[in-house]
């Protein structure tokens, strides 16, 4: 980026001199807070306690998947409360964890930590301004998330038709999420999505506003870091989909409760309607948890390799380019739902297209690389995972946008296979690597850096395991959703539950890290990854005075970013 | 009939699509083959490739000072430009595949309906007197009963997978032309044979339709492939494909069953009057006449 | 200099207003679904949660027109505003293209498979829709007429003649009211009912809609005519009326659809009453 600190001409002396205004009690920081850095803690601690809950679940799940027949659900139902689960009510468990597990990962890991988490904290920052435009609705984002998973948490033990919980996937499709679910598991279930919908519009507002009116001199829109580019390019995504999910779920509770019968046949509604409505967000959505972990990449690359990101702009409009498509592909998740010849035709091009500037993307932080002096430190090695994980992920995503190829594959592991490639393998792995780039500038402590490449290389191994082997499983027609299966599939389903407890070893791997930080982790300097780094949250302590810039830095003229 | 072990149905270990056998299977899984596998294979080992070399060339040993390039506009042309091209070489098959599904199945096609349930399958036949089988999974043995009464996999000589077996098999003739028309009476279900490239979703207050084309006679397998409630993942799909003869012979079978209008085999005409045989205990002779048309 | 703000941006105290908000927002979805299942609870949770929400909204704006007041909306934050509406109303134009996607799906669209809707729209249940050029048309007038009022408005307050904005205020109110009561009429009169087919749940929701909108544009404006009444807004700084204006407009632009979509294309050549 352009903003090195060579041209930083702001406070950066004035490090620990807080005001005493500035140090509110515990309850005053924590609940009250107006502060986009302790908000943005608060949505990390959060991501991560729901990662944990949602990557458990996973771990029911693949329990029960590592042999055929039902082994472990009746268990898992009674610990949702049901007593003495009947067979169905033991089924309905299965819908019931694959339900909470994407919601939980959905809206309550990636998009609260890449957003809420690494956006508050750092967008903010790289642009050179003291907070947030609006601090306090802010923290009403934050806490409406909260509120959302608590919601989400209480339909899991509550009467969801055929059993305790919401067991509807994520996607919630009517009509089995309407006549198909009695009882109120899933009223609590679309609450929580207008309640975390409500949050990520207002965060959406915030962070707009914000970049477009709070860049300190001199930081023009061409020379902001490619994670605000992100994060911006995020924010209208979220602005323009959440508003027709919020209006697609309430008609779902109208029709639930109120005898509308907008997804019902008996009343001449059209459950596909649902899911136009649900995927004109849904695509979006999938965008909104990768876009900004594109940015975080873009940070990392560029600092390892001591080079300015290659094709600058390119990059940044490649982002708005995979938002803008991103608003005409969406029916490509319903190829089999009977959409009429040239609609298809239609989709299957234009979800072709985004594989373009994403290719750009890709190619673009090799590029940067290239020439450069490569510094192997953690956060570079989980980016070129990240890489090519990603591409992996993206490429299969190729495969399934082609209409008449997805009659086999829609609905099969393949696409489990391929969203985990792109989400449980990218996203994620995007969020590790900003995990381990920014977790000194944010406590104050570093790492142990062979501890994060341990974590890296076990990780790495387990979700491969888990996953890759889903293409075989799909390809071979295996189902999405089914909690027991043919005996042809066995060999490969205990593969992946192996891979599952690898991958689980490093998540333990993380966690030591962070207790070894914290305890006998030595201090992080103010630009601890070196001369690479030149945004602006290098020029601060670390962690950062608790309101930074208050005189603004001036972002003085280059030649070009 | 008795399925072919490998055919119609997974394999043990599977690593790649099912044997096809629909002449739009064979093609679609040509393209998969000959197109879309290699081409993403080669992207993913090239952008592999690419990482491995700037980790070895440019890592800070071998390159202590960086480079200062940014901008290189012919190199930015090409991998914007070259990766279209191989969309739009993608595109052709693809959209032809698309174009070919389509298209609708001659006018005097065999018409079957299928009915997606909470949680199994009917299929009727309106042009053979409009007689209707109920299609219940077989209860796998060893497992908690999923329909009382069906007995278990493995018991009769025709049996097929675990799983996949069903008590009425959706009886369609081999070589010609079907026209299904896919419709659900309570949610969302879909009807999905792999191995016949196949897959339509039953949505209530929709006819969906589609040509099925069965290149020889067989059993094929499939499952419910719509998140259905909670034994979805119990509602297989077991279709057997015979010779014409064979299946109007089966046809004749059902009570109310008629080739060319002609109820034939009058013999079999008691209960005539009533068109639709709901459920039939499973050890009639009925139940079976599936296997026994083998 | 540490520790002194020398920037124009509003750096906020810490509040507890975005929790208690928060809290009134669950508390009245977990009342409402208590409410819907007839649990126990149903009939006053949700009140109490709808109280402690709108409690919080009020105190959460009261603290905004006192900051106003304080001085803290330098011009940037008064631009931070500006794109906060702006923003905000982009996401409910997103609300309402749901709702409308809904409306044609089922009008262009009608299901042949069910005798409620029988390949028609109006569906064959509904026996007549309401005539548009009736009530609906004067409806529309009154919303037009209420956008020229709230500009008049606009244009005395920028003027500095007081009088002219709480007149033009009084007028936008008046009629805003006097649009919900004509709108509750029309229900109350509709020749088919609450949701039963997709013409019920269509119309009533996406004018429903509407009309909810309205009613808080109007309450919003009544803050700011109470608020003219208690000396704010000045001819250069009034935010909070520019605001309420836009919303207006806002409201008027979807009724202009919902009157040509909704109550005259889709009901065209149909049997009123
Ligand atoms: C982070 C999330 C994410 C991302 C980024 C993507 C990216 C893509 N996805 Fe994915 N997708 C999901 C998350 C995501 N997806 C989820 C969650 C589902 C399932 C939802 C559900 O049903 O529950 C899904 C399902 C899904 C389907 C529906 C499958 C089905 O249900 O039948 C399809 C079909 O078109 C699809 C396509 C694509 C495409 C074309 C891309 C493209 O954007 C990918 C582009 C990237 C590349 C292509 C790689 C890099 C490019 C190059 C190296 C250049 C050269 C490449 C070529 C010339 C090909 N996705
Ligand atoms: C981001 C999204 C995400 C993530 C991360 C994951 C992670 C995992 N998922 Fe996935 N999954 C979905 C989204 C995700 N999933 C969705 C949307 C569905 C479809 C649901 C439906 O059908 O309705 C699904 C469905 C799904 C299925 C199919 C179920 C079925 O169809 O029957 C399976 C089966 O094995 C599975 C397994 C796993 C496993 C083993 C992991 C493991 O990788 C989990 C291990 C955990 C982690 C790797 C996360 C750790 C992260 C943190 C602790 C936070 C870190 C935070 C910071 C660094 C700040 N998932
Ligand atoms: Cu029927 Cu799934
Ligand atoms: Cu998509």
């Amino acid at each position: 980026m352009a903003t090195t600190a060579d041209h930083f001409h702001g406070n950066a002396a004035d490090h620990g001199h807080d005001h005493a205004h500035d140090h509110p009690g515990f309850f005053a920081r924590w609940f009250m807070s107006t502060n986009h850095k302790d908000i943005g803690t608060m949505y990390l601690i959060f991501a991560i306690f729901a990662g944990i809950i949602g990557g458990a679940f996973s771990g029911m799940m693949r329990a029960e998947l590592a042999e055929p027949g039902i082994q472990y659900l009746d268990t898992f139902a009674k610990w949702f409360g049901a007593t003495n689960p009947d067979f169905t009510t033991t089924l309905h468990t299965w819908n019931v964890l694959i339900t909470a597990h994407g919601l939980i990962m959905v809206f309550f890991m990636v998009m609260p930590a890449m957003i809420g988490g690494f956006g508050n904290w750092f967008v903010p920052i790289m642009i050179g301004a003291p907070d947030m435009a609006f601090p306090r609705m802010n923290n009403i984002s934050f806490w409406l998330t909260v509120a959302g998973f608590i919601s989400l948490m209480c339909s899991a033990f509550v009467p969801g038709g055929t059993g305790l919980g919401a067991g509807t996937g994520w996607t919630v499709y009517a009509p089995l999420s309407t006549y198909g679910s009695p009882g109120m598991a899933v009223d609590f279930g679309i609450f929580a999505l207008h309640l975390a919908g409500a949050g990520s519009i207002m965060g959406a507002i915030n962070f707009i506003t914000t970049i477009f009116n709070m860049r300190a001199p001199g930081m023009t829109l061409h020379k902001m870091p490619l994670f605000v580019w992100s994060v911006l390019v995020t924010a209208f995504l979220l602005l323009l989909s959440l508003p027709v999910l919020a209006a697609a779920i309430t008609m779902l509770l109208t029709d639930r409760n109120f005898g509308t019968t907008f997804f019902d046949p008996a009343g001449g509604g059209d459950p596909v309607l649902y899911q136009h409505l649900f995927w004109f967000f849904g695509h979006p959505e999938v965008y909104i948890m990768i876009l900004p972990g594109f940015g975080i990449i873009s940070q990392i690359i560029s600092t390892f390799s001591k080079k300015p990101v290659f094709g600058y702009l390119g990059m940044a409009y490649a982002m708005v380019a995979i938002g803008v498509v991103g608003f005409i592909v969406w029916a490509h998740h319903m190829y089999s739902t009977g959409l009429s010849v040239d609609v298809k035709m239609y989709f299957t091009a234009a979800t072709m297209i985004i594989a373009v500037p994403t290719g750009v993307k890709i190619f673009s932080w090799i590029a940067t690389m290239w020439g450069g002096s490569l510094e192997f430190k953690s956060p570079l090695v989980w980016a070129i995972g990240f890489i090519f994980l990603f591409t992996v992920g993206g490429v299969t995503g190729v495969v399934l946008a082609n209409g008449g190829i997805d009659d086999a594959l829609h609905d099969t592991y393949y696409v489990v296979a391929h969203f985990h490639y792109v989400l449980s393998l990218g996203a994620v792995t995007a969020l590790f690597a900003g995990f381990y780039y920014w977790f000194p500038k944010m406590s104050g402590r570093m790492h142990s850096e062979f501890l994060a490449n341990l974590h890296f290389a076990i990780f790495f191994v387990g979700v491969n395991m888990i996953f890759f082997p889903m293409h075989f499983l799909g390809a071979d027609g295996m189902p999405r959703r089914i909690p027991d299966y043919p005996e042809a599939y066995t060999y490969w389903n205990h593969f992946a539950t192996v891979g599952y407890m690898v991958m689980a070893a490093s998540l333990v791997v993380w966690l030591a890290n962070i207790v070894y930080a914290f305890v006998a982790g030595r201090q992080a300097e103010d630009n601890y990854w070196g001369e690479g780094a030149t945004t602006l949250e290098w020029t601060l302590s670390s962690p950062p005075p608790f309101h930074q810039f208050e005189t603004l830095p001036v972002i003085a003229e280059t030649a070009h970013p | 009939m008795k399925p072919t072990p490998g055919v119609g149905m997974p394999v043990d270990g599977g690593l790649t699509f099912q044997h096809q056998y629909s002449p739009l299977g064979e093609y679609a899984l040509k393209i998969y083959n000959w197109a879309l596998m290699p081409i993403i294979t080669v992207i993913c080992l090239f952008v592999l490739a690419l990482l491995i070399w700037v980790v070895v060339r440019y890592n800070h040993r071998a390159n202590p000072v960086a480079s200062k390039t940014s901008h290189n506009t012919t190199i930015e042309i090409v991998w914007t430009v070259l990766p279209v091209l191989i969309l739009v070489a993608i595109a052709f098959p693809s959209i032809d595949l698309i174009a070919k599904q389509y298209k609708p199945a001659p006018k005097e096609a065999l018409t079957i309906k299928v009915t997606g349930n909470q949680w199994f399958w009917t299929y009727g036949y309106p042009d053979n007197g409009d007689f209707e089988v109920v299609s219940m999974m077989l209860n796998v043995p060893g497992q908690p009963e999923v329909n009382p009464g069906t007995r278990e996999v493995g018991t009769k000589p025709w049996d097929g997978p675990s799983h996949l077996e069903v008590d009425n098999r959706l009886v369609v003739p081999a070589g010609e032309p079907i026209r299904l028309q896919i419709t659900a009476a309570d949610v969302i279900h879909s009807f999905a044979v792999p191995s016949l490239w196949f897959k339509l979703d039953a949505v209530p207050g929709r006819i969906n339709e589609k040509v099925l084309f069965v290149e020889k006679p067989g059993v094929y397998y499939g499952q419910c492939s719509e998140l259905c409630g909670a034994k979805h993942g119990f509602m297989p799909i077991a279709l057997e494909a015979l010779p014409r003869d064979k299946y109007d012979q089966w046809v004749l079978t059902h009570p109310g069953g008629v080739i060319d209008g002609k109820d034939a085999a009058e013999a079999a005409a008691a209960p005539a009057a009533t068109p639709a045989v709901a459920t039939v205990p499973v050890d009639s002779p009925l139940a079976a006449s599936t296997g026994a048309a083998e | 200099m540490a520790g002194t703000k020398n920037h124009d941006y509003h750096i906020l105290p810490p509040d507890i207003v975005p929790l208690a908000t928060t809290l009134g927002a669950l508390m009245f979805t977990t009342g409402m679904v208590l409410f819907m299942h007839d649990a126990p609870g149903g009939t006053f949770v949700p009140w109490m949660g709808l109280a402690l929400l709108i409690a919080s909204m009020w105190t959460w704006f009261s603290k905004i027109v006192h900051e106003a007041r304080a001085g803290d909306h330098t011009p940037v934050v008064q631009l931070h505003q500006r794109y906060g509406m702006i923003l905000f109303i982009a996401s409910e134009v997103m609300f309402f293209v749901g709702w409308f996607w809904a409306f044609f799906d089922f009008s262009l669209f009608p299901s042949t498979l069910t005798d409620v809707v029988g390949g028609q729209w109006p569906p064959k249940a509904i026996e007549a829709v309401m005539d548009p050029f009736a009530l609906p048309l004067l409806n529309t007038l009154i919303l037009l007429t209420s956008g020229t009022t709230v500009t008049w408005a606009h244009h005395s307050l920028i003027h500095g003649d007081r009088d002219g904005l709480k007149k033009g205020l009084m007028a936008t109110i008046a009629l805003g009211v006097l649009f919900s009561l004509i709108q509750g009429y029309e229900y109350w009169h509709a020749p088919f009912e609450f949701g039963k087919n997709t013409y019920g749940s269509a119309f009533y929701m996406a004018t429903g809609f509407h009309g909810f909108h309205v009613i808080v544009g109007t309450i919003f404006l009544a803050v700011c005519l109470v608020r003219s009444y208690q000396g704010d807004f000045t001819p250069r700084q009034h935010f909070g009326f520019e605001a309420a204006a836009w919303y207006w407009h806002f409201v008027d632009v979807v009724w202009l659809f919902l009157f040509v979509a909704v109550y005259v294309w889709g009901g065209w050549g149909y049997p009123t009453h």
